[in-house]
């Protein structure tokens, strides 16, 4: 089987390549076969590796194809490294991938753009499984901006409507300016190791980089700065909720499940740089801190459905950075799996939802959703139970009690990350719940469409499943201590060292937590269900905060007065880019020579002997004067 | 006459009897089939011939002829080219004039012209050849009397020709007077006594300058080149362009060398001044023209320019960095007029910016090879006009000429504009006006097809490749 893998990476894009060339002749029927199928081929091969992975889980696979490029002392190849860890990536991306496929095909189905639609699908999976399939900084380059294309495309698949437009524009921007960051990285990695081939620069980094060397923290911040545009986290976080102008498969499978997890990827692929760059590390942790609450009060304050997922999403990968803040790979890609579940459940969910809705995204405009469309309640409440952490049922509990854990319990976690990362957990669970209760409860207030059909409730009862299950492959030291996903992972990164004498204070945390959690859903449908009245009184008192959190912390008003308008400003007054005049010159100069000398060539020949007559005065005067 | 002397000749003998053998083959049938092979065939025989002479050795017929490897190297290139627009010129010929037979002698002739004035060492032979050439020209230029710009082409060339001679005539008798000698050897060894050349044999070098200067339309001697270019049969022009520039350049070329006169500040000003305003003026002028021939006409005006950089350089990098130029010019130049000819219809040359809008839509091939063709003309890399600007900047950088290589730069800058405008032209969408049929048998369009893409796949292999050409050019010209 291994030397099937890069079929995995191959196959949708050749699927990509039929569907363009074949633009126009396809029908949807053949259209919607080729891009689900050819995803659905890449996830059975990777179901089979992974099976093999799961037995030997420190298997690496290696398969070069063919040299990319050779320069001067940079020879990067087109190599695929496949372990555990890029293991647990490409299962999720053609798994999660392969479903949002399905749901596509039913939800995308009256949309002119049908055949387009699959075909930036089918180059998305491609390019993220080449960006996580990567051996080398190179070629996982080639991916990272693949994917920032296919999203960009995507974002505005409806370009007709302007807005769509400028978020798509938002978004490619935004995440370049941290794609420039990581370009500097490679830029000094490759000064510093004179290679870029991934497993090459982890084996040296430890000899070429001292502990906490300038060098080697400049590369971490700047390959965080990678990270942090892609994954959306501060203060490169602006463009996701924007995203979602985007039709809703498009937000279930990159801007939740996999593109904006890049950033954890590259983080986790490259943590032996960040281990000798603390203060980089420490950073993350921050980052992932901060991000989590800001998003997280800001879910609270949103009404229309997505962005609520959006903001979350957000939030939930705040989590993970925090996680690798305080060396828990494990956790983060445990969390990364089964946020991937939940996530891709409640944006498709959600995505059902507003269509049977006739397009209505204001949850407000909502309610009364649970008896008419039971599975869609049913397992987006499994979802939304799974992403609030309900205690000892979902698994999403599991891999956030171990994040919440971490953070206090690692030797590089403290209280402040564990505080953070608690108030979060119970913000978490109010938004969350908000949402169900909006949506799905009280009166009918929109008239509810034609029911889905099989293709959508389909992968929704199968994520649901997996939203529920997948978390009991890893339980805590206090409930059964089941380790299958942490020791899957120990192939590729280091178990967490705790501080010494902690782990008595572990279910002291997990009951915090869980009845945080709980507290959460109390409150919610305290305001939401029981006292509605409340919540006006509510609102206007707090109005002023309301409006702050709802629009994000006002991230997009200080960059649009810090960047927009002054670059507004410069452009307006060079208007006539003064540059430009001086090749105007040229322009005019040559033209003024153009229009002098085409006098001289009017066909009168004695015009011409005139010619011949100067130009020997000419040379003979030349000759005498310098002889 | 020796066996030796004889055997050294036959290249011209063979020209001179396949002109005669032409003309007795039209006395008794007009076939204008048979005449082209011939003609081709007798360019073949004599180009095969004298691939068999030995690069190394010199051979001298006194007084008048010199065989050494340069002489022997450009001659092929002369014969080759004339070869290939016989080749162009039977698709053209074929469907318009009802006497095109003769057409052949007198490309025959002119060849024969041309290979006289590069084997030249002395001023009788070079007048000789000069006249040969520009007498059978006169006729080529105004073949299609039905035309009434071929005719005024004609007549302008014969009257601006036969100027352009009386000063190399009256330059020659002043040269004669000062040394006594005909001969170039005989002018080198008079001046090896003088530092200073003599004010009168000077004045008969200016007076030949401004003669060889109107054969290679430099500036200011240029203003012909545009009518008659415009007015002359694409292949003619073709032959113009290349061929009879060619001999000229070979002669200046041996005659400067030999004379070795790097050494005088006068002569070096004159041409400095010479190509620094051909290269200017050239490009300007076609800078905003809409005719492609004149475009065309304006271009190799810069370009003999170009040439005169490495000339002007001297030494042997400067010998192989004219020869190489030459021959990338001469693909080049003969590709463009050949596409050019293809697109020719019975009444007038498609030399109207307009018959190529949207020409790589209707024939994607023949605008895909005139991309090339112009491509090479602006000197992009992968094209032999690449390799062919960067031998001359190497050969001008390698004695410090830098205020010539400067410009030479500049203007390929320039040249760069008109140039992509014409492939720009080709892109453009152009509605209406059908496909025009074919009218001829289909081997006529065979033939034209297989020539142009030899130019084509040459032009891009001595571009890609160029070292072949180079080794080939060093064991010619290092004698």
């Amino acid at each position: 089987m291994e030397k099937y893998l890069w079929l995995v990476p191959a196959l949708p894009f050749a699927g990509a390549l039929i569907l363009i060339l074949g633009s126009g002749k396809l029908t949807k029927g053949i259209s919607g076969f080729i891009g689900a199928g050819s995803v659905g081929l890449s996830a059975a091969i990777s179901l089979v590796l992974g099976l093999q992975f799961l037995r030997e889980p420190a298997t690496v696979i290696q398969q070069q194809l063919w040299s990319w490029f050779s320069v001067g002392g940079l020879s990067t190849n087109f190599a695929l490294h496949l372990d555990a860890l890029s293991m647990v990536f490409i299962f999720v991306i053609t798994f999660v991938g392969f479903l949002i496929h399905l749901y596509s095909i039913e939800f995308m189905h009256d949309d002119d753009g049908f055949t387009r639609f699959f075909a930036y699908l089918n180059l998305f999976v491609c390019s993220m499984l080449i960006l996580v399939l990567a051996d080398n900084l190179v070629l996982m380059y080639l991916g990272w901006e693949g994917v920032g294309l296919c999203s960009y495309l995507l974002i505005g698949f409806w370009y007709k409507e302007e807005k769509n437009g400028y978020a798509a524009r938002k978004a490619f921007i935004i995440t370049r300016v941290g794609d420039t960051a990581m370009a500097i990285g490679l830029f000094m990695l490759f000064q510093t190791f004179g290679t870029l081939t991934i497993q090459e620069i982890l084996n040296l980094a430890p000899q070429r980089l001292p502990m906490g060397s300038e060098t080697g923290t400049i590369i971490a911040f700047l390959l965080l700065g990678g990270a942090v545009g892609k994954s959306a986290q501060l203060p490169l976080q602006t463009w996701l909720p924007d995203a979602m102008a985007g039709p809703s498969p498009v937000s279930a499978l990159i801007h939740a499940a996999t593109m904006v997890t890049a950033g954890v990827y590259l983080i986790t692929r490259t943590f032996p740089l960040f281990e000798l760059a603390p203060l980089a590390q420490n950073w993350v942790g921050i980052i992932g801190a901060v991000t989590l609450l800001i998003a997280g009060f800001s879910a609270l304050t949103q009404f229309d459905l997505k962005r609520v997922l959006a903001y979350s999403t957000i939030s939930q990968i705040g989590y993970m950075f925090l996680a690798l803040g305080v060396g828990a790979y494990s956790s983060a890609i445990f969390h990364f799996m089964i946020h991937a579940f939940f996530k891709a459940l409640l944006f498709l969910g959600a995505g059902a939802v507003i269509m049977v809705l006739h397009h209505e995204h204001d949850m407000f405009k909502m309610g009364g959703l649970k008896d008419k469309l039971p599975v869609i309640f049913w397992t987006f409440l499994i979802g939304a139970g799974s992403l609030a952490a309900l205690p000892f049922i979902t698994a999403g509990f599991y891999s956030k009690d171990q994040i919440l854990w971490m953070a206090l319990a690692s030797e590089k976690g403290n209280i402040w990350f564990f505080l953070a990362a608690l108030i979060g957990a119970f913000v978490t669970a109010i938004y969350t719940f908000r949402m169900v209760f909006l949506t799905f409860y009280g009166e009918e207030k929109t008239h509810v469409g034609h029911p889905v059909g099989a293709l959508i409730t389909i992968p929704l009862v199968i994520l649901g499943i997996l939203s529920f299950a997948a978390g009991f492959i890893e339980l805590p030291h206090t409930l059964g201590h089941f380790t299958l996903f942490s020791d899957y992972m120990t192939a590729v990164v280091p178990a967490t060292e705790l501080s010494p004498g902690i782990e008595s204070t572990e279910w002291l945390i997990q009951l915090s937590a869980a009845v945080l959690c709980l507290a959460g859903v109390g409150i919610a449908y305290f305001f939401y269900m029981k006292r509605t009245d409340l919540r006006a009184e509510l609102k206007s008192s707090m109005i002023v905060t309301n409006r702050f959190w709802y629009s994000g912390w006002g991230f997009d008003q200080v960059y649009d007065f810090v960047f927009v308008k002054p670059y507004v400003y410069l452009s307006s007054i060079n208007k006539n880019d003064i540059i430009d005049a001086f090749y105007k010159g040229i322009v005019s100069v040559s033209n003024f020579f153009h229009d002098a000398f085409a006098r001289t060539q009017n066909g009168v020949m004695r015009w011409y002997i005139m010619g011949i007559v100067v130009g020997a005065i000419f040379v003979l005067s030349i000759g005498l004067l310098f002889q | 006459m020796s066996k030796t002397d004889f055997l050294n000749i036959v290249p011209l003998f063979i020209l001179t009897s396949s002109a005669i053998l032409i003309m007795f083959s039209i006395s008794v049938k007009r076939n204008h089939k048979m005449i082209y092979v011939i003609t081709a065939l007798s360019l073949v025989a004599d180009f095969i011939y004298i691939v068999q002479y030995n690069a190394k050795i010199k051979w001298v017929i006194e007084p008048l002829f010199v065989f050494d490897g340069f002489a022997v190297f450009n001659m092929g290139l002369i014969l080759m080219t004339a070869l290939a627009v016989t080749m162009i010129s039977f698709a053209y010929f074929e469907q318009r004039e009802e006497r095109k037979e003769e057409y052949y002698i007198l490309l025959i002739l002119a060849t024969l012209g041309a290979c006289v004035l590069v084997i030249s060492k002395h001023f009788i032979s070079l007048f000789l050849g000069l006249e040969i050439l520009s007498v059978s020209l006169y006729s080529m230029i105004a073949y299609l009397r039905r035309r009434e710009k071929s005719d005024e082409a004609g007549l302008k060339y014969l009257i601006m020709a036969a100027f352009s001679s009386a000063f190399i005539l009256f330059g020659m008798a002043l040269v004669y007077a000062q040394c006594g000698s005909l001969e170039f050897n005989g002018i080198a060894k008079y001046l090896t006594g003088y530092t200073q050349i003599p004010i009168l044999l000077l004045t008969g070098f200016g007076l030949m300058i401004v003669g060889i200067g109107f054969k290679l339309s430099l500036v200011p001697f240029h203003m012909w080149a545009a009518d008659v270019y415009e007015g002359a049969p694409a292949p003619v022009t073709a032959f113009i362009a290349t061929v009879s520039k060619g001999g000229v350049i070979v002669l200046l070329v041996r005659f400067f060398t030999l004379i070795n006169g790097y050494q005088y500040q006068s002569l070096m000003l004159i041409f400095t001044a010479i190509a620094i305003a051909s290269m200017f003026i050239g490009n300007f002028l076609a800078l905003r023209q809409r005719n492609v021939k004149r475009i065309l006409a304006y271009s190799s005006i810069s370009h003999i320019g170009y040439v005169l950089v490495a000339f002007l350089a001297g030494g042997s990098m400067g010998v192989e960095a004219v020869s190489f130029y030459l021959v990338a010019y001469f693909i080049t130049t003969v590709g463009a007029f050949g596409i050019l000819s293809t697109l020719s219809d019975h009444d007038r040359d498609a030399d109207h910016m307009e018959d190529y809008q949207g020409l790589l839509w209707k024939r994607p091939w023949t605008a895909a090879i005139l991309s090339a063709m112009l491509l090479s003309l602006a000197g992009i890399p992968l094209t032999a006009g690449f390799i062919g600007k960067f031998y001359l900047i190497a050969a001008g950088v390698n004695t410090d000429r830098w205020l010539l290589v400067s410009m030479l730069a500049l203007n390929s800058a320039i040249g760069l504009f008109y140039y992509i405008r014409i492939i720009a032209v080709m892109f453009e969408r152009h509605e209406g006006e059908e496909e025009r049929q074919d009218v001829l048998h289909p081997s006529v369009y065979i033939i034209s097809g297989v020539t142009m893409g030899m130019l084509v796949a040459l032009l891009l292999w001595v571009g890609v490749y160029p070292e072949w050409m180079m080794s080939v050019i060093r064991t010619y010209v290092h004698n």
